[in-house]
């Protein structure tokens, strides 16, 4: 079994600050790691690749620095690594972004499963999966809960739609985007980090690509631009009250009844 | 006493009553004050109404040397300001803050510096809540003291009030008041004093470049032995690479581990971390700084190799990098002493009266094993539950009985004493990390030498005649 793991390098903590041109977040000098939403996507390639054997490999896009997520995924045990980093590809957003990792993947090989994470930490929009899929002609599930059952030819799993938990049997080739519930990902090893330094990472510009034409990627290819990033305002200050213990006891219930919470 | 700033003790502020040792005392009223002139305004009227003052902070400490016996409560949480930065001409970096600032606000105000370098206080006692003013109280150790030191070597100066509400300020290591008060070196006092001399209203901090590179590693032992084996060998090692040295070494039995276990679910700083496998007996987490990757990643493939030899499954070994991720494991490492103490919590709720049973013991000159050996089949003989975690350079370990009852709470007391006889000759001397307040009074009184604790004696009578300071901490007055 073949399987693709999409992950992205996002800042660790960031007060905001973004390229007033671009409309992205400026990045340099924070401390970056990789999203925590991937990190159970890597975890059930792994668990995947533990069952039916195969490779694991994972899919990245972002500047020379993003390999360090990579190396992140290979310290946990991934098998190769991926990033797709180009000038042009700067600036995308979910559009081209989406058709870059989809290029990226269609370029490597053929997978039977690519897994994504629910959503970024930076971007936040939960659509990139979705995106690749259809770029791919694939099928596509989010909300992954749990992997029921594999086969050689497909995969059973369940998934969360709004209210309801559905069970869904895809084809391969397929793509999903996991729930971070999925699994509590595992941590690196000591060998695997130690060796993950020394282990390259295949980096893929426009030129490997197989459309090479740089108006469909980063900032031309992009459908949409960020106009500004700012934290929220917030408008409501939640009181602070000193009541002894009867005092608060009451003053909690009246809030809870007044908000139809009991 | 003037409304707005004294506040007789009543159910709104039973919390300050207590703290993390759950030794529970008692006062009249609570003040918080804002600045020194309230502090001055306290005391007098403090000393206008024949009262003693408990000094508090976090009210993080597990002696209970924030626990009141009478009087008022002088509580430093709303002296929480940094107020200023500079660098000598030395190069040496100072901050300057009131008390009462949290390490976890400490930290996120030296990350908004206008410096040059990423910088950081060494003194690390793992409870983020805890204050400047009461790690300086303690001069507490913490985490990665065996590379770092305690906190009194990062403490420049500090500015102290006495109970006249003189203010005076002491240069760390500055013997110039010797002619004054006969005490050679004045901020040592304070410094460990646990706020019987008097209230320290300001402290100048001296922060470092932080290490370019910080690695974490867990290893996870399926028998004891291999554990000990392991912590020798650490211990022993003296081939260091250039650029790299080992910050911390930590020991945990699987009884601390299945506690924290047993709380990750609800603990949000540790919930992602995996499952500890049911195999392992025993756990030992090694933090490495240093200026290069390269020497760092050297010393931690010496360190794997080590534990090969010591039958780690390398493979299972936890490893990471960076200060965040870091940051994970150090929580795990934490929730070690907060389990211990919630356990406390919880039984005392059962039977009052029931207070933290910890240790802060150096076992100099006894090897790991032995040691462990010893607490545990000491514990077991009295039908007594232990847990065992702390700092492997120096075995300086921090057992904890976890009591049903109170018969064994008070078999638990009697234990303990046993214990720190057993130690070693000065106990004393050098187990005061977390204070000893009232709750580790008695072993410290029985352990002490009577030098010291004459010396102690001739501190308080010189710098506090009245006993007005933090009556019934260490000593008897």
């Amino acid at each position: 079994m073949k399987t693709a793991v999409c992950i992205k390098q996002v800042p660790v903590f960031s007060d905001g600050k973004m390229d007033p041109e671009k409309g992205v977040i400026l990045r340099d000098g924070l401390v970056s790691a990789m999203n925590v939403y991937d990190l159970p996507a890597v975890e059930t390639a792994l668990r995947l690749r533990e069952e039916a054997g195969g490779t694991a490999d994972v899919f990245s896009m972002g500047p020379l620095q993003a390999a360090d997520a990579i190396r992140e995924a290979y310290a946990m045990g991934i098998d190769q690594g991926y990033l797709l980093s180009d000038h042009a590809f700067s600036g995308a957003d979910v559009l081209a972004t989406s058709y870059t990792l989809a290029q990226g993947i269609k370029g490597a090989g053929k997978y039977d499963l690519i897994i994504c994470g629910r959503q970024t930490t930076d971007g936040d929009t939960g659509q990139v999966g979705a995106a690749i899929a259809q770029w791919l002609h694939i099928p596509y599930a989010g909300g992954v809960t749990a992997i029921i059952s594999r086969k050689p030819d497909s995969i059973t799993l369940q998934q969360r739609l709004d209210d309801e938990q559905v069970t869904v049997k895809m084809s391969y080739p397929c793509l999903i985007a996991v729930d971070r519930s999925i699994y509590i990902s595992r941590m690196k090893s000591l060998p695997g980090k130690i060796a993950a330094r020394k282990k390259g990472v295949a980096i893929i510009t426009l030129q490997d690509l197989e459309d090479h034409d740089p108006q469909h990627y980063g900032l031309s290819g992009s459908a949409t631009k960020v106009e500004k990033i700012y934290p929220p305002e917030r408008t409501h200050k939640e009181p602070i009250m000193c009541l002894n213990t009867a005092d608060a006891v009451n003053e909690i219930m009246k809030i809870l009844e007044n908000s139809k919470a009991v | 006493m003037g409304r707005s700033l004294i506040f007789p003790i009543d159910d709104k502020y039973q919390s300050y009553l207590s703290d993390e040792s759950h030794l529970t005392g008692f006062a009249d009223s609570i003040s918080f004050p804002g600045n020194e002139e309230e502090i001055r305004t306290v005391i007098a009227q403090a000393r206008k109404s024949g009262q003693s003052i408990t000094i508090q902070g976090g009210k993080t400490g597990i002696a209970g040397g924030a626990v009141p016996q009478g009087g008022h409560i002088l509580n430093l949480s709303n002296m929480n300001q940094v107020t200023s930065f500079r660098t000598t001409e030395e190069g040496l970096f100072l901050l300057t803050v009131e008390p009462g600032v949290t390490l976890l606000d400490l930290t996120r105000e030296i990350k908004k510096l206008d410096a040059k370098e990423e910088l950081f206080w060494p003194p690390d006692p793992t409870e983020p809540s805890a204050t400047v003013g009461g790690v300086a109280a303690c001069n507490s150790r913490g985490l990665t003291a065996s590379l770092y030191g305690d906190a009194k070597k990062y403490i420049y100066a500090v500015r102290v009030m006495d109970a006249d509400g003189k203010t005076t300020e002491i240069i760390c290591g500055n013997q110039s008041g010797k002619a004054q008060s006969g005490i050679a070196d004045v901020s040592k006092v304070h410094l460990g004093g646990e706020g019987m001399f008097g209230v320290i209203t300001e402290l100048t901090l001296i922060l470092l470049r932080k290490p370019r590179e910080i690695w974490g590693i867990c290893f996870f032992f399926s028998c004891e032995p291999d554990a000990f084996s392991f912590a020798e060998r650490l211990v022993l090692y003296v081939e260091e690479p250039l650029g790299a040295k080992i910050a911390a070494a930590e020991y945990m039995d699987r009884m601390t581990i299945d506690m924290i276990e047993e709380r990750k679910p609800n603990t949000s700083s540790i919930k992602e971390l995996p499952d500890v496998s049911p195999d392992a007996a025993a756990m030992i987490y090694v933090e490495i700084h240093g200026a290069d990757e390269a020497a760092v990643e050297k010393y931690a493939e010496e360190l794997l190799e080590m534990a090969e030899a010591c039958h780690v499954a390398a493979d299972a070994t936890w490893a990471v990098s960076g200060e965040y991720e870091v940051e994970k494991l150090r929580a795990f490492r934490h929730t070690a002493a907060e389990s211990a103490n919630l356990y406390i919590e919880k039984i005392s709720h059962t039977y009052p009266g029931i207070c933290k049973l910890g240790m802060d013991m150096n076992f100099n000159g006894q090897s790991l094993a032995s040691v462990v050996s010893y607490i545990k089949e000491s514990a077991e003989k009295n039908g007594l539950k232990v847990c065992i975690f702390g700092h492997i350079f120096g075995n300086h370990l921090h057992p904890n009985i976890l009591p049903d009852n109170l018969e064994q709470f008070h078999k638990g007391q009697e234990i303990i004493l046993e214990w720190a006889a057993a130690s070693n000759k000065n106990p004393g001397e050098q187990n005061r990390e977390h204070g000893i307040g009232k709750v580790k009074k008695q072993v410290f009184l029985s352990t002490v030498t009577e030098g010291t604790l004459q010396q102690i004696e001739q501190q308080k009578k010189t710098l506090d005649p009245r006993g007005f300071w933090n009556p019934g901490n260490m000593i008897d007055t």
